[in-house]
């Protein structure tokens, strides 16, 4: 039952479901930009939801680095890679990295 | 180094008929690729949506062809393993250093270029069994993917943001 009413969700609202709450996120923004790679090569049929930029801030990446901030985020978001998201663009911060910013 | 001409895949192509039980015996032949490759974990695509068995549906005949495609195994990683190794720094990527077929596989290459860093490209889109063995291999799901010195360094972001400040291409 939950699966289907998760199902009814874009999958930018289930990226952010699933995001937030592993990453206790202070910033959490989801933009589908499908539209810019709209033929792109590689990107069977049709090309909606499947390019996504994700900007988040969490505590939990600190002490990691950024090839494990991206391990971390791509794991928590393994359903989406295997049902149609084909690339994301991730910034992941911690706060204190954006409080130097 | 060719990783075309110097990889082995146990790719094979199968004829599978149904036993009285209702399982699956299989009758491979494996492709020139890799005549002396064992059978490797398989994943079933196309006419199965479940690997389990009972088949339900087949043919009349109950022969069904069906195209096995292997995941990760000791012999594509080995091939792997020796391929990031040589050179110092190896791009898989979606088309070719002179021809990208992503924004994303064209920005790491632009990088690159501009560093006036030798660099070695393998296009993913030309073999999905690679393709999707690489995923497993670097543990990570996209591509680009870029090695230097035989380590998964990043995807295009990681590159774009640390590569004009790497010391990685200091000469060495």
């Amino acid at each position: 039952m939950a699966s289907r009413a998760n199902a009814m969700l874009s999958r930018a609202s289930r990226m952010k479901q699933k995001l937030q709450t592993a990453l206790e996120a202070s910033v959490l923004e989801i933009e589908d930009v499908s539209y810019q790679h709209a033929g792109h090569a590689g990107v069977k049929g049709d090309a909606t939801e499947t390019h996504f930029n994700v900007k988040i801030v969490s505590p939990k990446f600190e002490g990691q680095s950024l090839v494990k901030r991206h391990r971390l985020v791509y794991d928590l978001l393994t359903e989406e890679l295997q049902s149609g998201l084909h690339a994301l663009s991730i910034v992941a911060k911690t706060p204190q990295e954006v409080g130097r910013s | 180094m060719s990783l075309s001409s110097s990889l082995t895949l146990p790719c094979f192509n199968s004829s599978f008929s149904l036993k009285k039980s209702g399982g699956l015996s299989k009758r491979s032949r494996f492709s020139s690729l890799s005549p002396r490759s064992l059978p490797p974990p398989i994943k079933f695509s196309g006419i199965f949506s479940n690997p389990g068995f009972p088949v339900h549906g087949a043919s009349e005949s109950n022969r069904v062809s069906v195209q096995c495609f292997a995941a990760l195994n000791p012999e594509l990683t080995s091939t792997l393993d020796k391929f990031v190794t040589s050179h110092k720094v190896v791009l898989f990527m979606k088309g070719t250093k002179d021809f990208p077929m992503c924004g994303f596989s064209n920005t790491v290459v632009q990088i690159l270029k501009s560093l006036n860093v030798p660099f070695e490209t393998f296009n993913i889109l030309e073999n999905e069994l690679l393709r999707q063995g690489l995923k497993e291999y670097s543990n990570w799901p996209t591509f680009p993917q870029l090695y230097i010195d035989g380590e998964f360094f990043g995807g295009c972001d990681i590159t774009v943001g640390k590569m004009p400040h790497s010391t990685k291409f200091e000469s060495s």
